[in-house]
């Protein structure tokens, strides 16, 4: 029963984020849909699809891993654990000078 | 031979509130293990692909929800004493107050721009460019704020991975 509250009121408040979000589109006109494109960049779109028909441009089905792509998880990951070094450092040093500066005061 | 553990109606009360808080922490851990993974991976358009990156991002907001809901004593909380807290309790309350704002707006945003999972679902959503530079700029904000997040509660993970490690089946900790 309490998790269910709980889990009331997390919906609430995602859903009042949201909803600022969509007045923030809304008054910034960004959340129509998207204009139509331009001629040129129709013909260019049908250029596109005959190539793909004519094996001129090869697509790649996109419904899995692709583990050649390892190097943008790695990146994800090195920036993750960069940032995560330098806030366990920082805390480390100012739990480390709090403890030296109460051990100063107690001598 | 090992008697295995006590069954619950034979747990003192102090035991059952200990193996509870237990079950608690196991699951807070795992729960946060799975989200930071899922993130990252989510987070790596390049190497998911669209179609597994839309639907992790849709998975995770549901786990995000489950989340909120299990430290929403903690959020009352720290919003109620905020005055009176320190330095850093306010900092680690602010740090959450934009990873949530952020990390919401980038879901619900991403859910705008789907090309493929909304789709597959037979909904066509006709977002325009604010919602994409929205899910950019989110995303980017979220990449910075999830390491602090759980880095500035280490002590804690540390903790918990230490107790785990030490576990033997068979023994109750």
């Amino acid at each position: 029963m309490k998790f269910l509250r709980h889990l009331a009121a997390v919906v609430l408040v995602v859903a009042v984020i949201v909803g600022l979000g969509v007045l923030w589109a809304h008054t910034s006109g960004g959340a129509g849909p998207r204009p139509a494109p331009s001629p040129e960049a129709l013909l260019r779109l049908e250029q596109i699809k005959e190539q793909i028909k004519t094996g001129v441009i090869r697509v790649r089905s996109d419904n899995g891993f692709h583990l050649a792509d390892t190097g943008n998880l790695i990146r994800t990951c090195e920036i993750e654990a960069v940032l995560a070094v330098a806030v366990i450092t920082v805390s480390v040093v100012r739990r480390r000078r709090h403890r030296t500066r109460r051990t100063t005061a107690r001598a | 031979m090992n008697a295995g553990p006590a069954t619950p109606a034979a747990d003192s009360p102090v035991t059952a509130s200990r193996r509870r808080i237990l079950a608690r922490t196991r699951l807070d851990f795992w729960l946060d293990a799975l989200l930071l993974v899922a993130y990252t991976l989510a987070y790596s358009l390049g190497f998911t692909g669209i179609a597994t990156h839309e639907w992790l991002g849709i998975g995770l907001g549901v786990v995000l929800l489950v989340h909120l809901t299990l430290h929403w004593d903690w959020v009352i909380r720290t919003t109620r004493k905020l005055l009176r807290r320190g330095g850093r309790e306010r900092f680690v309350w602010l740090v959450n107050l934009l990873l949530l704002l952020s990390m919401t707006l980038c879901i619900a945003s991403g859910i705008l721009i789907s090309e493929v999972a909304l789709p597959e679902l037979g909904i066509t959503p006709a977002a325009g460019s604010f919602w994409r530079q929205m899910h950019d700029t989110t995303a980017t904000l979220t990449l910075i704020l999830v390491p602090i997040h759980a880095a500035l509660d280490w002590r804690w993970v540390v903790g918990v991975a230490r107790r785990f490690a030490a576990w033997r089946p068979g023994r109750s900790r």
